[in-house]
């Protein structure tokens, strides 16, 4: 152990990831701080935590997005580092100098590494100076609605409309026609605006049925620099992966190893530390462009952690301790490993987020499954934020193996009160194109009238039985409490209510 | 036991109705008829929501998740949304009218959000699937569209505005 070593680590951020965190550090001895919004005092990552600090109203930039008041709260119950999960404050290079500033470690990048990859423009440029292919598209932000439509009929449609500051799908816009160009502009400046408290926007040419593939790096700051494996995110919708595997189906021994190498030269080239993540777009003819880099840890880091029996944020707060990253040869990748995204949402109306109350929650077990989970039964999930309810993870030795795997655990996910995506998840498992491997970007757009279920009419006269059956036993036991209560105790010795009780000792319905 | 009570099911957002007739036999025991099938039931309750079912020997596990007055049945991966109603609801429902976008149709928010923009006036003649207001709830923008061709009658909503789940929005005639 370093004289560097954490012992009390505070969570810039809530949900799933902040839950991710805590459960790690609990592992390494290290003391943990949750923060919480007004939404977020009922939150699981604020009863998980050794600590919680109230940091706000619920909207995220008065609370989660607010720098000063996460500083603070460190300061104040002594924190000596901060983990900041992904989304909110991970990419922003302004909180890195702040902390610098405090003596607080940052558990991330240098900000230097942060700001050269985190507008997107100013990557693009980096890159191609580092001799990585990039997608063609504007080279700087563009202010001027009436410019950017200029460049989008140079370089043809359609055209990607992306947040500078962007990442996650938010502020971005597939845009396929001229008539579209102005409604998209200004909604995705808006989203951008909102989700990044920045609201420049840049254009990229639309790659044709492209497939997202990415590689996960890691550095430390003695100079070693390693990839760990990539994850194919081609099941996307509205520009939001939702499902993601490792290894991808297209790439072979010789073009991992390719995008592994491109990938640690992206890292150098901007002197990086500690996990990042290097987003390529492939093309049909398995050429491969740099996308962008996501300096912090992904959403879906959880499918490297299962092929690779690695703790990525264990290695973080390592990295943070300033100890040593293990050998690019030390690395070994093992099986198959598929996420499914658990989202409060309905697919069957446009992917419409569905915040409410969970009024019951029962999550899947058994061989070769993970559930990384921000909720619980009762919990009110808040509007405020992203509908992300858990990420569901399956090992396999094999991909179809852990295709079935997934499946037979999306099966016994079992959300009560709200709308969630779990049909979708299956539909899109169990779907030819998917199961092939031969799936891109554009495969939830060109598959959603498959990826809707519809129930299994052979099923319906049991689903009629088990209706009809709840609504006896209801209409029973308020038959049975109107009788109690109007006939007092010789009701209450009848010979219904006696016979009722007994049912309900075994278990069974009452009659 | 008690006498056989008579359901009717609405299925397909109440285009389709079932009748399910239950007669206890006996604990936990049914005879249940739905049209010309009859079929015999050993129920069983689980935890909140789950129902072991024996429906002719073939086990089931079905959860229910009630959603106001409809409950969400789900069995091995399909769901079927259905309410169930006895003679008395159903009596009160078919004074209630049918389910039509004739005449006036009012649009309102599917979630709790954001008004971020008012795409309609009150005045503007819209078409069927036009975008009417734009709500922003969980980051994402949702519009929401109109119902039927028309002509926008109200309108409850400024820009910037915070809007509970179900609120009017507006409204097309």
């Amino acid at each position: 152990m370093g004289p560097r070593r954490l012992s009390k680590v505070l969570i810039a951020n809530r949900g799933e990831i902040a839950v991710r965190v805590i459960r790690t550090c609990r592992e390494m001895d290290i003391a943990t701080v949750a923060v919480y919004s007004d939404a977020d005092r009922g939150s699981f990552h604020v009863r998980n935590a050794d600590q919680a600090v109230y940091i706000g109203p619920s909207p995220s930039r008065q609370s989660y997005l607010d720098i000063e008041r996460i500083v603070e709260a460190a300061r104040a119950v002594g924190a000596d580092a901060i983990h900041p999960g992904y989304g909110f404050l991970s990419e922003k290079a302004e909180f890195a100098r702040a902390l610098e500033r405090a003596g607080i470690t940052f558990i991330g990048p240098r900000p230097e590494s942060m700001e050269a990859m985190g507008v997107k423009t100013t990557a693009r440029r980096h890159m191609a100076d580092a001799g990585v292919p990039t997608v063609p598209g504007s080279p700087a932000p563009i202010a001027e609605e009436s410019e950017a439509r200029a460049l989008a009929d140079r370089i043809g449609y359609p055209v990607m409309i992306k947040a500078a500051a962007g990442g996650g799908g938010k502020g971005m816009k597939r845009c396929d026609a001229p008539a579209e160009f102005a409604r998209l502009w200004q909604s995705a400046r808006r989203e951008a605006g909102s989700a990044f408290g920045d609201d420049r926007l840049y254009l990229e040419k639309f790659l044709d049925q492209p497939r997202h593939v990415e590689v996960q790096v890691f550095a430390d700051e003695h100079g070693a620099c390693i990839w760990i494996g990539e994850r194919e995110c081609s099941v996307q919708r509205r520009q939001q992966k939702v499902i993601e595997e490792s290894p991808s189906c297209i790439l072979d021994a010789r073009m991992r190893e390719a995008m592994g190498e491109v990938a640690v030269r992206a890292a150098r080239a901007v002197g990086y530390r500690g996990a990042g993540t290097v987003e390529f777009l492939v093309d049909s003819q398995r050429n491969f462009y740099f996308l962008e880099m996501n300096t912090r840890l992904q959403v879906e880091h959880p499918v490297t952690e299962m092929i690779t029996g690695l703790d990525l944020v264990r290695m973080q707060i390592e990295v943070a301790q300033g100890e040593r990253i293990p050998a690019q040869e030390q690395v070994v990748r093992r099986g198959h490993a598929i996420e499914a995204r658990v989202y409060a949402e309905d697919p069957a109306r446009g992917f419409m987020p569905s915040p409410g109350k969970i009024t019951y929650l029962r999550v899947p077990a058994g061989p070769g499954v993970r559930d990384d989970s921000g909720v619980y039964s009762g919990w009110v999930v808040p509007q405020y934020y992203d509908p992300l309810l858990s990420k569901l993870v399956a090992w396999a030795p094999t991909r179809d193996q852990a295709i079935a795997r997934l499946l037979r655990a999306l099966g016994e996910y079992t959300v009560h009160g709200i709308t969630t995506n779990l049909d979708y998840l299956a539909a899109a498992l169990r779907h030819p194109a998917f199961r092939s491997g031969e799936y891109d970007t554009g495969f939830c757009a060109r598959y959603a009238a498959d990826l809707l279920s519809r129930p299994d009419p052979a099923l319906e006269d049991v689903a009629l039985i088990a209706a009809a059956l709840s609504a006896h036993k209801r209409d029973t036991e308020e038959a049975e409490e109107f009788a109690a209560r109007a006939g007092g105790a010789a009701a209450s010795r009848s010979r219904w209510l006696r016979l009722g009780r007994a049912r309900v000792l075994r278990g069974g319905l009452p009659p | 036991v008690t006498a056989p009570v008579s359901y009717v099911a609405l299925l397909d957002a109440g285009t389709r109705e079932r009748t399910v007739r239950v007669s206890p036999l006996g604990p936990g025991i049914f005879e249940v008829r739905i049209g010309d099938q009859v079929h015999r039931v050993d129920a069983y309750r689980h935890d909140h929501g789950t129902l072991s079912l024996l429906v002719d020997g073939a086990s089931y596990s079905a959860t229910l998740d009630e959603r106001g007055s409809k409950v969400h049945v789900r069995l091995e991966g399909s769901v079927f949304p259905v309410e169930i109603l006895d003679e008395k609801k159903l009596r009160l429902r078919r004074a209630a009218g049918r389910f039509t976008v004739e005449g006036k149709q009012t649009v309102t928010a599917p979630m709790p959000g954001k008004v971020v923009k008012v795409l309609a006036a009150v005045g503007a003649q819209v078409k069927e699937g036009q975008g009417l207001v734009v709500i922003e709830a969980m980051k994402m923008e949702n519009e929401l569209k109109s119902p039927k061709d028309g002509r926008v009658v109200e309108l409850h909503v400024r820009e910037g505005q915070t809007v509970e789940g179900n609120a009017k929005l507006c409204a097309v005639e």
